[in-house]
């Protein structure tokens, strides 16, 4: 079974709900309070909050219909009917390391004055070696997954820099 | 009839030169590995290529997404079939009885009837393109700003219906979609909402970056979670389609033809929608009942016939009404749109034989798929087998270059990024991603055609509920609302005797 294939729980769906319901409230309050441009003669099917309102009062109200059938859901199977232990096929380990390496990359490697192929070259190295790095000891060839990263690196920096700039003619950041 | 056939053969000439032909073998095979590799989805194949043809003369451009979307449909078949896995959601219809095939050591054969429904399926699909998009179009040019706001709406509330298992879920999707739509200046008084003041959100959220993050990098977000499966491979026999499949299987064929291309033309349903409907049809009628689930050939046929022959049928609406049929086609209709042609109903007096164009490509691409469902079965192995570990940075690299190169601005690629947060947390909260993708699409139009309509009106409201197309729409989307409801199912259930739906809203 794929991890995303449970489904979610009343806890889940109640706080999602909740916070439609103040995200719709947020939308319809800041539309509300949005120029009306009454010196220029608008009426009130011209006013620029009013689409934007329309759309979060139905967000806030959906959210709401979600609430009320997650408590009714809460009241016969309880808060956290569907839950599934998926520890087996997930792992949040893996998930930080990738979530933060992407991060990292997209925010601190790419426009902060590093060059472009530098910073990709640094990535892909990293995360194929990080993420290979278990089974490469387990496999005693750990000095192999050094050298596989790196060539995976900067092959993948060499080639992105020279078709995005080259062929695309698009400036790196 | 005569005129809409040579035009097709000047479309046809037009693209026969070496670098068209080199183009297309080229981004069918893209297409084709990105559908075979779990985790990459077609509308992620599309939206990235998007970014790589920018530079590109617009008929190039649209070539290459074309044949990348088709390609990748059809590769999903190979990694479904193999390895139990859709490489895309349009092929979770062929793993049931795709990999069964396998295990009984018919992984060739299955292969096989993917490349024939594919290839069919998508010709299918094409002759209906060629043939309901000059008569659509001349239709949609009797709509309106009012017929335009209700079938926007329909598009978002029949994709939130369909495209998950909650409506209710999806229908929210679609709201966060529209609320994105809102960001930037509005059309009447160039008013910046929701800008907060930053210059970048002026111009509202460029709609590729938003795409790559909410399918690409939510996806990559996904798969980072998942503990690395050992990939287990059957021995398989020749992947040559037999003629007898063709044949013996001629009403599936067809059947699941027209169900994928009516599937395609639904507003923002999908091929994954349509590979489902058309297996589930095929189950009913066939004699063989009793071997879906276990390694049936009419199952595997209709569910590939029905998710390629949806590929030509979502391009329909796209061309004539501006309104995608499936995720894929809503980052193909935003590809047009940067490209410069302007989809929609003056298509037909714009640029008539751009339809043609079109169906030419659509023709070009199923012959690569042909070509390669013959031709690169060991290759494709050898692409499954290359871990994840590596595929899923170079896959990022693109998404982050491929963000920035449409604007050369970091901004977009802030959007990805924050796009594909919210693409994954919706995913882990069981929320839909394509409802999103047509609120973002089509709420501008939305607006336009509500806002419009009100000054049209004089701020009555009467127009968008008597006019007849109107009419017809609004009803529409009201039942389609109704019958997710508990109540009015359990008053169906009563008033006809049936039990109601399971994950009503």
């Amino acid at each position: 079974m794929n991890a995303g294939s449970y489904p979610a729980s009343p806890r889940a769906d109640f706080l999602g709900a909740l916070a439609w319901i103040a995200f719709g409230a947020l939308i319809v309050v800041m539309s509300w309070q949005m120029d009306r441009f009454a010196a220029q003669g608008a009426t009130p099917h011209t006013y620029p909050g009013l689409w934007p309102g329309l759309v979060g009062g139905m967000l806030a109200a959906l959210g709401g219909i979600l609430a009320l059938r997650s408590l009714g859901r809460a009241r016969s199977a309880g808060w956290q009917a569907g839950e599934s232990d998926d520890t087996e096929i997930v792992a949040p380990s893996r998930f930080a390391l990738g979530a933060g390496l992407f991060f990292v990359y997209a925010l601190l490697l790419v426009g902060r004055g590093l060059p472009f192929w530098l910073g990709t070259a640094l990535f892909v190295t990293a995360f194929v070696f990080l993420f290979q790095r278990a089974q490469r000891i387990a496999d005693g060839r750990a000095a192999r997954g050094i050298v596989v990263a790196l060539v995976c690196g900067g092959a993948t920096a060499a080639a992105v820099t020279v078709v995005f700039e080259q062929l695309f003619l698009v400036r790196l950041p | 009839m005569f005129d809409g056939l040579i035009a097709f053969g000047h479309s046809l000439a037009s693209f026969m030169d070496p670098m068209s032909i080199g183009l297309i073998l080229l981004s069918t095979l893209v297409g084709v590995i990105i559908g075979a590799l779990p985790g990459l989805t077609a509308t992620m194949g599309v939206a990235l290529m998007t970014t790589m043809t920018i530079k590109m003369p617009s008929g190039q451009a649209l070539l290459v997404l074309i044949c990348t979307y088709v390609g990748a449909i059809y590769g999903g078949s190979r990694s479904a079939i193999l390895l139990n896995i859709p490489g895309t959601p349009a092929s979770a219809a062929a793993c049931i009885d795709g990999h069964q095939l396998a295990k009984q050591g018919l992984a060739g054969r299955a292969m096989g009837i993917a490349t024939t429904g594919s290839v069919l399926g998508t010709l299918i699909g094409m002759f209906f393109l060629a043939l309901f998009t000059p008569v659509l179009g001349n239709l949609a040019l009797k709509f309106g700003a009012y017929e335009f706001f209700w079938l926007a709406l329909f598009g978002v509330i029949i994709a939130g219906t369909l495209t998950g298992n909650d409506p209710l879920k999806g229908w929210i999707a679609g709201l966060i979609g529209i609320f994105t739509a809102c960001i930037g200046q509005e059309s009447i008084y160039a008013y910046d909402r929701f800008t907060f003041g930053d210059r970048n959100l002026a111009g509202g959220l460029q709609l590729v970056p938003a795409l790559v993050g909410a399918f690409g990098f939510a996806e990559l977000l996904a798969t980072v979670r998942e503990k690395p499966v050992p990939v287990k491979l059957n021995p398989f026999d020749s992947v040559i389609p037999k003629l007898r499949d063709v044949t013996q299987y001629w009403r599936t064929i067809l059947r699941s033809g027209v169900i994928g291309t009516f599937m395609g033309i639904l507003p923002g349903v999908g091929e994954d929608v349509a590979a489902w409907s058309s297996y589930a049809a095929a189950r009913r009628v066939s004699k063989e009942k009793e071997k879906f689930g276990k390694g049936s050939i009419d199952g595997l046929m209709a569910a590939e016939t029905g998710d390629n022959a949806c590929v030509p049928g979502a391009v329909i609406p796209v061309l004539t009404l501006a309104i995608p049929g499936s995720a894929p086609a809503a980052v193909l209709m935003a590809a047009m749109l940067i490209h410069g042609v302007r989809p929609g109903p003056m298509i037909m007096i714009e640029a008539p034989t751009f339809v043609y164009d079109v169906v030419a490509m659509m023709l070009f691409a199923t012959l690569g798929i042909l070509l390669y469902g013959l031709t690169l079965t060991n290759l494709l192995i050898k692409v499954l087998m290359v871990p994840k570990s590596i595929i899923i940075p170079i896959i990022f690299v693109l998404c982050v270059v491929g963000s920035y190169a449409i604007s050369q601005r970091l901004f977009d690629v802030y959007v990805m990024l924050g796009f594909g947060v919210l693409g994954y947390v919706l995913r882990r909260m069981k929320y839909p991603v394509a409802p999103l993708v047509l609120g973002m699409v089509l709420g501008d139009l939305m607006e336009k055609g509500f806002r419009r309509g009100l000054v049209l009106s004089d701020g009555a409201l009467t127009p968008f509920f008597t006019r007849p197309i109107s009419a017809v729409i609004w009803i529409t989307i009201v039942l389609v609302i109704a019958i997710k409801i508990p109540f009015v199912q359990r008053m169906i259930a009563t008033r006809f005797g049936r039990r109601p739906q399971a994950g009503g809203a």
